[in-house]
């Protein structure tokens, strides 16, 4: 069999090895009930990593999303007695509109995304700082509870938050493989000028790609915020690096066109199964981040692609 | 007069325009301030902000930053990206910190040999750094993003998250010690940023930082030993962060996990809000220091014309896009990513 094809399958392999391994060391691993206690803790991360995705396949990157995911906590905290379940409309827009803003400074400006969504995140700081009053805001819990409580239900046995989750993913792996806009995705990060060539409005599929990942991660902040029953400036901080570890670990370059939201699914799964390993193996506390670390590095290693990467920047 | 009105010469020296602009806005508002409480206040001259108690100020917040700045300048000049800076910072100030406390805790004994010991440690972590990039083919960015988790996590396994108290009032006079209004790590922050303009301009290092960034294949292609200068490039990067580990505690006394917190946005907002581009090839030291100038003085001056806090990173988000747009050829490049 040839090596190169057998490349894009890196990413589930080393999951379900990963994934046997973490079982074999300590069996209670496999037990269902607290798998998918795992899988919906990891929910807002795996939100976030499919609109990140999204940026990442056209070649860019949004550095803003944690920011944004910071403001909506705070978004959500503030308007939820207000406008109830209508609060989730307004905070997607409102992640959107952030993403739409980024790439339009990106493509009619020629700012790199990487400063972009970095100096539109810090924009989305002020915002969150000004309407928390910097201080950690506290959910009303009759109004949580008629909202959103819901999401804490489960239906047919499996927790409602994953089904969004795999709703979420269906939607994005539709739009990423069945439209002609996920054409155009693959098309501008495998190769942008033969897409403008070609007579696609490249300007117009950025902004459109930055937006959706601005929307998921008003999703993924929205989602967090209602877990933790409050909003603050700072809620969401850590899960920007994390969210961009996940969907390199699936398989998607930062060169873009290559990858997808399975693979963002798959890496989610795999920083998951890392980080839970820990707890079933045991390792202590102080140990467990750099550990992290060192077991990223191997799973880049070993599973990144490197056929289309000429120079290695 | 035409040579100095022309694009380029223009596009050169936005930086410094912005930090001059800057700094000649502050004192307007203060003004209107002043005179809207009905005191006296000649436009600069009775400045709080443009006086030496404030611009010391404003150095001793910025020179740590300076150090971690200047180390990933070189890493962006070649192409590339380190966001490990973070860890690698929490590594040196740690091992610093115990090394120091080990050797006889005071300046006046052997643990004057913690320092250096720091940028050794500083140099291993880059090295380490270039050396998974490189030889392992992984990209700068990747490879750093899980560098700074290994950093930090080894900072995190060293002090099993305590503080280290650094209280040597001779490693203190870093900070407590004047020389003409300025502490004396001012003055340390300027020599090693002088270090690096040289190694930067006048060794064949810095010279191949702009090969390798300026056209990679083009350079392999002249014989240049492109892997050798990427991996030189962290460790130096790496020296610069342990550097600015050892700005950090002499500055606040303590040595922790979270040390290193927060340099990684600042550290690279400043390089490029300095003109220098993160497709490489351009920029250097010397943009840093106005990039990071630029950073704090607005951090400072917002709160000397007392406007609220909250404000603060939105205006640096704004410049940075301004600073980017105007630094920024657009005949020159065809598409950003």
């Amino acid at each position: 069999m040839n090596f190169e094809r057998l490349n894009a399958h890196f990413p589930w392999i080393t999951l379900v090895v990963l994934f046997l391994l973490v079982g074999l060391a300590n069996p209670a691993f496999f037990n269902p009930v607290g798998l998918l206690a795992l899988a919906g803790d990891v929910v807002p991360l795996f939100i976030m990593a499919l609109g990140m995705t999204f940026a990442i396949y056209i070649g860019g990157i949004d550095l803003s999303v944690q920011q944004v995911a910071n403001l909506v906590t705070v978004v959500a905290t503030v308007f939820l007695v207000k406008l109830g379940i209508g609060v989730a409309l307004v905070c997607i827009l409102a992640g959107a509109l952030v993403g739409a803003l980024s790439g339009l400074v990106t493509t009619k400006f020629y700012v790199p995304s990487f400063v972009s969504t970095l100096a539109m995140g810090f924009v989305v700081l002020s915002g969150a700082k000004w309407l928390s009053n910097q201080r950690a805001l506290h959910m009303n819990a009759e109004a949580r509870e008629a909202s959103f409580g819901w999401m804490f239900d489960t239906t047919l046995g499996l927790p409602n938050e994953l089904i969004i989750a795999v709703l979420l993913l269906a939607l994005c792996w539709f739009l990423q493989t069945r439209t002609t806009f996920g054409r155009a995705l693959k098309a501008v990060g495998a190769g942008e000028l033969a897409a403008v060539a070609s007579g696609i409005n490249v300007d117009r599929i950025k902004i459109m790609a930055f937006a959706l990942c601005g929307a998921l991660a008003a999703i993924s902040g929205l989602m967090f915020s209602v877990k933790l029953s409050g909003g603050d400036a700072n809620l969401a901080n850590g899960f920007l690096l994390l969210a961009i570890v996940a969907v390199l670990v699936g398989g998607t370059p930062l060169t873009g066109g290559v990858g997808g939201v399975l693979n963002t699914a798959v890496g989610t799964l795999i920083v998951m199964v890392i980080r839970a390993a820990m707890v079933f193996l045991e390792v202590d506390a102080t140990h467990q981040q750099m550990i992290f670390g060192i077991v990223l590095i191997v799973a880049i290693a070993l599973t990144i692609d490197r056929s289309k990467l000429k120079i290695v920047k | 007069m035409k040579a100095l009105l022309s694009r380029d010469s223009l596009l050169k020296w936005a930086p410094v325009l912005v930090l001059l602009v800057l700094m000649l806005t502050f004192p307007i508002f203060e003004m209107l301030n002043d005179l809207a409480r009905g005191k006296e206040h000649l436009y600069l001259l009775d400045s709080r902000f443009l006086s030496v108690r404030n611009f010391a100020r404003i150095a001793i917040a910025a020179a740590p930053a300076l150090m971690v700045a200047l180390g990933v300048t070189f890493i962006i000049i070649m192409g590339s990206i380190d966001l490990s800076m973070e860890g690698t910072v929490s590594v040196s100030a740690v091992s610093f910190a115990y090394a120091f406390i080990a050797l006889g805790g005071t300046l006046a004994s052997w643990a004057w040999l913690a320092m250096p010991l720091a940028l050794v440690v500083g140099a291993a972590i880059g090295m380490l750094n270039g050396l998974v990039h490189v030889k392992l083919k992984i990209p700068s960015f990747m490879a750093s993003l899980a560098m700074g988790f290994v950093g930090t996590g080894f900072a995190l396994l060293l002090t099993g998250g305590e503080r280290v108290r650094v209280d040597d009032p001779i490693f203190r006079s870093l900070l407590t010690v004047r020389w003409f209004n300025f502490p004396i790590m001012i003055y340390v922050a300027g020599a090693f940023l002088l270090l690096m303009w040289f190694v930067q301009t006048r060794t064949t290092l810095g010279r191949n930082f702009y090969a390798v960034g300026g056209g990679e294949e083009l350079a392999a292609a002249s014989g240049l030993n492109v892997s050798r200068v990427r991996i030189l490039g962290f460790t130096l990067a790496g020296v610069c962060y342990a550097m600015g580990g050892l700005l950090a505690v002499g500055k606040i006394g303590i040595a922790e996990t979270v040390t290193g917190a927060n340099f990684m946005f600042v550290s690279i907002t400043a390089v490029v809000v300095g003109g220098t581009a993160l497709w490489g090839g351009i920029g250097g030291v010397f943009n840093t220091l106005i990039g990071v100038l630029i950073v704090f003085v607005i951090n400072n001056g917002m709160v000397v014309i007392g406007l609220p806090s909250y404000i603060q990173s939105a205006v640096l988000g704004a410049l940075v896009i301004l600073a980017v747009v105007l630094s920024t050829d657009r005949k020159a490049i065809s598409f950003v990513k």
